[in-house]
């Protein structure tokens, strides 16, 4: 059975997680282990006018108390985001100051003021406890709608009203022009729910400090442990880079929540020092919803132009995002460069203006969730699309289908340029896969049994591969965003492949692996794939963007090519043949037409006995390459979501839901569409069931998940997957990426159905029972 | 969410008056009062266990009395540091109406939540708030009815 | 401190812990067998699922010192030698992603299997989303996790 490329591979990392035996951030322990509890604001908003640590310190197994003072005082550096976005006006963001330790205020529930080492978790949390903060309680806002009027407290001095920037993109007179002259307007106001990530295991770190050597080991949650070494040594000061190792071991989930370096991690390093002990520090899922950067939370108003024919003539999208209460580390690009940019869909619009207000409120602070800004994106184009469709009588598949963009390379007014898609063929495949022929009868049958069926489309473009790095680095991003690869075979023919990408479910292990088995004809066990350690690993970006595929393994590629060029030549010169005569294939390296051959694990020999090798060649077989992506890739895709509704209680059934996506080339089908399967559980849980809630004065009250409602097995359908793939022209795989596509497209294919239904167009995500229900009422 | 109540006492307005001012009232009145010390005619402070869901949490704080138009009219206040649990805040505005012998009380309660309590028990912070305001003023009123309509 | 004694995956063990240790600590932290999971705090997510006496239990809502004499197998103990085909089935239909969930979904869903086998009911992929309803995944949508006990109950 062929392992390469296309081939449905079971999962090689599954073995230690199916027996229990994958290693996890909580599951090690440090030698001297002492345990980190939190002290934490109950206070939206508040001055911290005193720490008390005196009876805390007292109390049994107290090992050490630390506060705000102590670690600003120590030299440990603000909290960053790395990416900055200016107003229109030219004026930068307003970021305002956030230490990992709250010194004087306390700007959201959950803020960290001090931090208690004891000698068990359990002594750790009661002596957290006996920490008596003296708060001077401020008024707060929750709401990013209410942010800006001036009313709203203020959160930060240097952010007057509230405002991070007022930003724009695209060409305002022009759209403006253009939704004048429109045939017809559709207009909406629409709003993204506030999400939490909810990887199922919790942020976690262990700090080892080794005081002979002035050394630190940081284990820890992360989907980018090289980012956060950096992050770590060059802004927050906590040792420099080569006295500072951090180890991203089995990652249980990250859907982005684990990209950004938190103050839990910070602040363990650094108690570790201060108490010479290894500290570590594990979430509870309670800490986890007042803790984890959140997601989404956009106020958006829109309005599209059609012509006669019900052509696009121009959008125009006026966003409120809220970032919480201090900015996170890619805060800044989500509601602006990963959003706006993707309001084009997949239509020929020529006239696109977007303006975006970022604002503080007293909330966990917001940053990338599964989709970061283009689920957002998405949600606004394509409600609209459906929704214009209704208003003028069009069908809503045929509306899109006019206006598909059909030739490439297409550049959008909104920085974009699509490189290659096929749109149509995603939406005939959904179209057929979902028998939409079949609709009226089923809808028919549906109630006759008392039921409202509805149909809605979602046809979803993305931006990923992220991304040439001066390209985003002309748009403010303060990294650039290629990968690294290290390809090593071994003596005896054997292969690790070190890379700067990071696995926390996706399965790279057994895709890098794929990969490379088939391009040096050897079995996929001789290939082992090593990441998440930076003593190990070259410095690498990490995994998020949907990024590993279209550039992790296209790193990979470039290093093979480096390692095939000199297994040519090794071959041509103890083959004495000419090095385009050489073959590499199951496990022989061959003179093509003739018998000579090498094995495999010779060649690797050869290279490191180094008795007999080219004049002037270095012995060795080893090859590192960096690659840095030649534009965004961009997957796209048509999703159609059916429904049942119960007009009685207005609960709401998915009876189908049908995919049809275009990732370019796949590398494991089976893999890609458990990707596809999970993020389509994120979006309907977005679009039906999830949402943060604050109370007016900042207080959480979704703080579990007796509150917060996950989706569950019994709230999803089985899903109908399927591919209808161009292959992206821009790297050497033909890779767009796949981790986010499901997020991205399903939201407004569930409300887009559920709206269908009832009849009603007015409905807010969460789509719950209540709100369905209420829905129905109001349009009787 | 404003929470409101009325009761009929059989005591004369002065004698109801006396009570709502009475710390060794208020202490048999609030539920789960443990301890309460009496800082100015206007001032105390608190110690209360209440169970808001699945947190069960000892709050330490203050009651205040406030607005006071002796004898028809007040506002207590009280708000509480529940530890990890987090806070609880709550106040409720009492008028005393004279109606022959009787006196007719009528409240208006506001209660508020932090912390941890907001997070685990924010579905059940109204019920929770409706039954220790309600049991307060239940307590007050079987108190003030057991002693006799004349106060003893 | 009280003295606790019971048969962890077919080995008496022995420990002085603290009267309100949770199972879950007790597996993790005392015996380090760390792949019984904790993904929350209101006994809703289902990643410490282990079994007790033959019946899936959440460890992290179970006193330890509740346990005196009880057999508990955890997902280290499921296999011996072989892998049990649950084990096997999961792999098989990529019913896991990240792994955190898996044990936890694994030993409910081997309860669950044996349960019905019992009872004689026939266990449709309704009734398996229905009997998932205390185990929390975020990767999977629970679409490949229902395929592999589907599978894995016809091989048991």
């Amino acid at each position: 059975m062929s392992t390469g490329i296309g081939a449905r591979v079971k999962r090689k990392e599954d073995k230690r997680f199916i027996t229990g035996k994958g290693k996890y951030t909580d599951d090690i322990r440090g030698d001297n282990q002492a345990y980190a509890a939190f002290v934490r604001s109950p206070h939206a908003h508040a001055r911290v006018k005193g720490i008390d640590i005196a009876a805390a310190a007292a109390m049994d197994g107290v090992i050490a108390v630390l506060d705000g003072k102590q670690l600003t005082g120590d030299g440990i550096g603000n909290i960053i985001c790395g990416w900055a976005v200016s107003s229109k006006d030219g004026s930068p963001m307003n970021m305002g100051a956030w230490s990992a330790l709250a010194t004087d205020r306390v700007r959201y529930v959950g803020d960290a003021v001090a931090v208690v080492i004891a000698e068990s978790p359990a002594e750790a949390r009661l002596a957290a406890e006996a920490v008596e903060v003296d708060y001077e309680i401020l008024p707060a806002n929750a709401h990013a709608d209410r942010a800006l009027s001036k009313s709203a407290p203020q959160l930060h001095d240097n952010a007057p009203g509230n405002l991070i920037y007022d930003w724009e993109i695209g060409d305002g007179a022009a759209t403006d022009k253009a939704l004048a002259g429109a045939a017809h307007v559709t207009e909406m106001a629409l709003t993204n729910n506030r999400l939490s990530p909810n990887a199922m295991e919790p942020r976690s770190a262990v700090a080892i400090y080794d005081a002979s050597d002035e050394h630190y080991t940081l284990y820890t949650t992360s989907q980018n442990p090289h980012v956060a070494r950096l992050v770590l040594s060059a802004f927050y000061q906590v040792a420099p880079e080569n006295k500072l190792r951090v180890i991203a071991p089995d990652v249980g989930g990250g859907f982005g929540s684990k990209i950004f370096i938190y103050p839990e991690e910070i602040t363990c390093l650094w108690a570790s020092m201060k108490t010479n002990r290894s500290v570590k520090w594990t979430a509870d899922r309670s800490e986890a919803f007042i803790t984890d950067a959140h997601g989404r939370d956009h106020h958006t108003t829109a309005k599209m132009g059609f012509d006669k024919d019900g052509r696009i003539v121009g959008l125009k999208v006026d966003t409120i995002a809220n970032l919480g209460a201090y900015m996170s580390l890619f805060s800044s690009s989500v509601p602006t460069y990963l959003y706006a940019t993707l309001l084009s869909g997949q239509y020929n619009i020529a006239n696109i203006h977007c303006n975006v207000r970022a604002v503080y409120t007293n909330t966990v602070p917001i940053d990338a969730y599964r989709g970061a800004g283009r689920p957002e994106a998405c949600f606004v184009v394509e409600r609209m699309m459906e929704t214009a469709a209704r208003e003028m009588g069009r069908d809503p598949a045929e509306l899109r289908r006019l206006n598909f963009v059909q030739a490439f390379p297409h550049q959008t007014p909104v920085i974009m340029a699509y490189d290659a898609g096929d749109f149509d063929a995603n939406l005939d495949q959904a179209m057929a896969a979902a028998d939409v022929a079949g609709f009226a009868a089923r809808r028919k049958e549906a109630a006759s049994r008392g039921k409202l069926r509805g149909l809605g489309y979602s046809s979803y473009i993305e931006a990923c591969g992220i991304a040439p790095s001066a390209a985003v680095g002309s748009l403010g991003a303060g990294v650039g965003l290629w990968e690294s690869a290290e390809v090593r075979v071994n003596p005896v023919g054997t292969i690790e492949v070190l890379t700067g990408s990071h696995s926390h479910g996706q399965g790279h292990e057994t895709t890098f692996a794929q990969i490379v088995a088939e391009r040096f004809g050897i079995g996929l066990d001789a290939v082992s794939i090593v990441h998440g350690d930076t003593d190990k690993v070259q410095f690498g970006m990490g995994t998020y963007g949907s990024r590993s595929g279209a550039v992790g393994m296209s790193a990979i590629v470039k290093a093979m090519d480096k390692v095939e060029a000199k297994v040519r030549k090794i071959a041509a010169h103890v083959l004495e043949a000419s090095e385009a005569d050489i073959v590499i294939e199951g496990g022989q390296v061959k003179v093509a037409g003739t018998d000579k051959a090498m094995g495999w694990h010779e060649v690797g020999l050869t290279a490191y006995m180094a008795h007999n090798l080219p004049p002037d060649m270095e012995p060795g077989l080893k090859e590192s390459a960096f690659y840095d992506p030649a534009n965004f890739t961009f997957p796209a895709g048509t999703y159609i979501c059916e429904v049942e509704v119960d007009p009685d209680t207005g609960e709401t059934e998915i009876v189908q839901f049908t995919a049809s996506d275009d990732f370019g080339t796949i590398i494991n089908p089976m893999i890609v569409e458990g990707q596809v399967h999970g993020g389509i559980a994120q979006g309907i849980g977005q679009a039906m069931l999830e949402q943060v809630v604050y109370s007016d004065d900042g207080q959480l009250l979704t703080g579990s998940y007796m509150d917060y409602a996950m989706p569950r097995a019994s709230d999803l359908p089985f899903f109908s997957v399927h591919n209808a793939a161009t292959v992206c022209p821009n790297n050497p795989l033909g890779i767009k990426g796949c981790g986010e596509a499901g997020a991205i497209g399903s939201p407004p294919a569930v409300i887009n159905a559920i709206t269908d239904a009832i009849g009603n167009n007015n409905l807010a995500m969460p789509a719950t029972p209540q709100a369905v229900w209420n829905a129905i009422q109001a349009a009787k | 969410m404003d929470m409101t109540g009325q009761y009929r006492i059989g005591a004369a307005r002065d004698i109801v008056w006396a009570a709502l001012n009475d710390v060794e009232v208020l202490k048999l009145c609030i539920p789960g009062c443990e301890e309460i010390e009496q800082l100015s005619p206007t001032t105390m402070t608190a110690r209360v266990v209440q169970k808001i869901g699945p947190v069960k949490a000892r709050f330490e704080g203050n009651i205040e009395l406030l607005n006071i138009e002796a004898p028809a009219s007040y506002t207590i206040k009280g708000e509480g540091q529940g530890g990890v649990a987090g806070f609880a805040k709550g106040s409720a505005d009492v008028t005393l109406a004279e109606d022959g012998d009787e006196t007719v009380l009528e409240f208006t309660a506001q209660a508020q939540v932090g912390g941890k309590l907001a997070r685990l028990g924010s579905r059940l912070i109204d019920a929770t708030a409706k039954k220790v305001a309600t049991k307060f003023f239940d307590n007050f009123h079987t108190h003030l009815t057991e002693k006799g309509p004349t106060g003893g | 401190m009280t003295k606790v004694t019971m048969i962890v995956n077919g080995k008496a063990v022995s420990r002085e812990v603290p009267d309100e240790t949770l199972l879950s600590d007790f597996l993790r932290e005392k015996l380090r067998l760390t792949g019984t999971h904790v993904g929350c705090d209101t006994s809703q997510c289902g990643a410490c699922v282990v079994h007790v006496n033959g019946r899936a239990v959440k460890s992290c809502s179970t006193l330890a010192v509740a346990l005196e004499g009880a057999e508990v197998t955890t997902i280290e103990g499921l296999s011996n030698g072989e892998l049990h085909p649950m084990q096997t089935a999961f792999n098989e239909h990529h019913g896991l992603q990240c792994g955190f969930c898996t044990p936890g979904m694994i030993m409910t869903s081997v309860d669950m299997v044996a349960r019905y086998k019992s009872e004689g009911r026939k266990l449709t992929a309704e009734a398996i989303r229905t009997e998932l309803e205390g185990n929390i995944c975020r990767c999977t949508g629970y679409h490949n996790i229902v395929r592999a006990v589907e599978d894995a109950a016809g091989k048991m």
